[in-house]
């Protein structure tokens, strides 16, 4: 069994956030992920049944326009540990598909006074919009290829306690990055906290001018993981491995799915992380993911609960 | 419309008539819609001011209208032809060629010779229809040209769709040439401009392709879309040619291939419209909807670029291309929000506004929103001078204030909030006034 690091000895204060949304990585600084992850962190060790339901009466809206099974049970179970009420909702278009726009829609749901909701929409800057029109906080659960913020500290948060530390780490992210809103995330969080990024992807996920987000791009697998100490892995959807983005799955899976002997290339003791789904055999070698020593991705699935908890309860309390 | 029937004496004012070379501060007179009186502001005048509504022009300037080359007249979008005439009118815009995008389409004949009908207009023309180059705008088949030039199409356009098939585009152009007539294009290589999605569809690009698409996570459109179709259809001009216009010209690259295809001597000319001079694709940052355009927001450089080409001539038509959308369909996220914004009455002071930028003449400047689109589709536009018929606009060049969305007609506009300067005060159209604010100069 690892050893988790702990970084915090006593309980840390409630995370702050400068804003009442948590909509994007993209413009936090240091001190309010580092609070949030140092929240989550004691979150993560405390046995639920132990935790003061401080966030009684609380209303919280699990939105969903698209389809998601753990980011929903996770925030749900988060708020529900809080003491929140969370009502999910999956709009799944069916008010869309009867021609009621989205912002009425977001109206409609407002009026009934919740205090938080947590969107998920197919579309970049979604979250964005029903922060602009709305009273209540809002917090972003992925919006299309923007940016999935709770996924990016769940993941720094799991190599934190797994290597003891984050700045100075190097990490790489592979695969499809063009399409990939945990990468974006990922990029800003990791940049901002001091890790040296590396994203490596086929030139056609690669998205344009990536490097004046502060990282160094690659193309080969190989050369990109030399020396790191973690690799974020990224789904790659079906529909682009037959020739579109990708020419074929074997293909991918030579030069981009990561194996053991790729992952020679990497520090002795690296990390491998997953957000899930994977595709066995196209991201990973499946005798890898289930590696205990080298995966964390049952890890990042567990954590995503304590940072969800401390986003909820932060955000709750910048708007006191 | 008449604030009074007393004839107008306009004095100390500035004439500029770029199709006679003219500009000169004059005294004018305006009796019974004809221009009676037009003599440099140091002669005295001959006659008793008293008999007449006489008003000191001092600094402002007295021009053709303007000649709006591309409109969209949507009416399925809240806007309708009355509230486009007055919206331009007000604006100091009267003449301005109509898009054939609308519902029903100008693809055909009938839909050409209703829309003159109904739009005309002080028995003067003020709308002036293109026809679709292919039917419904789709880009497979040659709508019936001729046919469209007979009742009065002025030139063929399938904008704001590009026509992406090589040899449909050599028909049309050949075509187009027997006609004597323009074929205007909006450039974007469609298949380069989008992503890839499920069962190969493509999703269409939201915004142009580089750092700031990268950061929101938008379809990027490379800038390369644009200049690629020019240098093929430049190839086709030359092949058939026939007179070939760029719409909406975007990017640093297609202003220099456009520059060389002048030196060369091919029948090219060219357009842009104020937010590729005015504005940059960083205003998308918090995926503000009323910045959503076709062709998209450029990079700084771009923009540098389409305002050097103003100046030095590459860029010969400033447009307002014109396409009003409902707020309800920009109150949407960014992918499926409408492209387009309104622009009409914004054209002159976002013009007017490039004499900051360089030391170009004013003259210079005008010309590309009045003589220029008037050369490019062979319309007579009235000169200003004595006994012809006033067709006029009045505007101070030098006022300065905000654009306020709430105070347009038309919506949306991407230039909410900007400082401007330039403002209409009276519009002239065929020796009638039709729109009169004077009294306020």
């Amino acid at each position: 069994m690892n050893k988790i690091h702990k970084i915090n000895k006593k309980p840390p204060p409630i995370a702050i956030l400068n804003s009442k949304n948590l909509l994007s990585i993209e413009g936090m600084n240091k001190l309010e992920i580092n609070s949030l992850l140092d929240r989550a962190d004691y979150f993560a060790d405390l046995d639920p049944l132990k935790i003061i339901k401080t966030l009684n009466g609380y209303v919280i809206l699990n939105v969903f326009f698209e389809n998601s099974t753990r980011t929903r049970v996770s925030f749900e179970l988060a708020g529900r540990r809080l003491g929140a009420e969370v009502i999910n909702i999956s709009v799944d278009k069916s008010s869309i598909k009867k021609g009621e726009s989205l912002l009425d829609t977001a109206n409609t749901l407002s009026a009934m006074k919740p205090n938080l909701l947590i969107v998920r929409h197919p579309e970049s800057g979604a979250p964005k919009l029903f922060s602009d029109y709305l009273n209540c906080s809002i917090v972003n659960a992925g919006d299309g290829r923007h940016e999935h913020p709770t996924q990016a500290l769940l993941d720094a948060l799991t190599i934190r306690r797994r290597l003891g530390r984050i700045e100075g780490l190097k990490i790489a992210i592979c695969g499809d990055i063009l399409n990939s809103r945990v990468a974006r995330s990922n990029i800003h969080l990791l940049t901002t906290l001091g890790v040296e990024v590396r994203c490596i992807a086929p030139p056609t996920l690669m998205p344009k001018s990536l490097e004046n987000l502060g990282v160094n791009c690659f193309n080969s697998l190989k050369d990109g993981i030399n020396n790191v100490n973690a690799i974020m892995l990224l789904r790659l959807q079906n529909e682009r491995m037959s020739g579109t983005e990708s020419p074929s799955k074997r293909e991918y899976y030579r030069f981009y799915g990561l194996d053991e002997e790729k992952l020679r290339m990497a520090h002795h003791d690296a990390v491998i992380m997953h957000p899930g789904p994977m595709n066995r055999g196209v991201e990973i070698a499946s005798s890898l993911a289930d590696n205990e020593d080298r995966s964390l991705i049952k890890t990042q699935v567990e954590i995503g609960v304590a940072i969800r908890m401390a986003t909820i309860e932060a955000v709750y309390n910048a708007q006191k | 419309m008449h604030k009074n029937n007393k004839p107008i004496l306009l004095k100390n004012i500035r004439v500029i008539d770029a199709s006679q070379n003219l500009d000169q501060e004059m005294n004018i007179t305006v009796k019974n819609g004809i221009i009676s009186y037009f003599e440099n502001s140091k002669k005295n005048i001959p006659f008793n001011e008293k008999d007449f509504r006489s008003v000191n022009c001092k600094d402002k300037i007295l021009s053709s209208g303007i000649f709006d080359l591309r409109v969209y007249l949507n009416e399925t979008n809240n806007e309708n032809v009355s509230i486009l005439k007055n919206a331009a009118v007000k604006s100091g815009v009267l003449k301005m060629g109509i898009l054939p995008f609308q519902k029903p389409l100008l693809d055909n004949p009938v839909m050409i010779e209703h829309l003159i009908e109904k739009t005309n207009f002080n028995n003067d023309k003020f709308f002036y229809p293109y026809g679709g180059a292919t039917k419904e705008l789709k880009g497979n088949e040659i709508a019936e040209l001729g046919l469209m030039a007979e009742v009065g199409a002025i030139g063929f356009t399938d904008a704001p769709n590009c026509i992406q098939d090589s040899l449909v585009m050599r028909r049309v152009m050949s075509y187009a040439k027997m006609l004597e007539k323009p074929i205007l294009q909006n450039p974007e290589d469609r298949s380069l401009a989008g992503l890839t999605a499920s069962n190969s569809t493509t999703i269409q690009g939201e915004m142009n392709e580089g750092e700031v698409s990268t950061r929101l996570g938008l379809v990027g459109i490379p800038s390369c879309a644009e200049v690629m179709i020019v240098e093929r259809d430049l190839r086709l001009a030359e092949l058939t040619g026939v007179h070939y216009h760029v719409s909406n010209v975007s990017t640093k690259e297609t202003v220099e291939v456009i520059k060389r295809a002048k030196l060369n001597g091919i029948k090219i000319t060219c357009d842009t419209s104020p937010p590729y001079f005015s504005l940059n694709e960083l205003e998308l940052s918090t995926y503000d909807t009323s910045f959503k355009l076709s062709p998209p927001l450029r990079n700084e450089e771009d923009r540098i670029a389409i305002q050097n080409a103003i100046f030095d001539d590459t860029i010969d038509v400033i447009t307002s291309d014109h396409k009003p959308m409902s707020n309800d369909t920009k109150i949407l996220p960014f992918t499926s929000a409408s492209t387009g914004a309104s622009g009409i009455e914004t054209l002159l002071p976002l013009t007017l506004n490039l004499l900051n930028k360089s030391d170009v003449s004013i003259m210079n400047i005008l010309k590309k929103i009045t003589l220029n689109p008037s050369k490019l589709l062979k319309v007579e536009i009235s000169k200003i001078k004595s006994n012809e018929k006033a067709n006029f606009i009045i505007f101070d060049p030098n006022e300065q204030y905000l654009i306020n969305k709430d105070l347009l007609q038309t919506s949306p506009t991407p230039f909410h909030g900007r400082p401007v300067q330039g403002k209409n005060y009276m519009s002239m159209m065929n020796g009638e006034i039709v729109f009169d604010n004077l009294d306020l100069l």
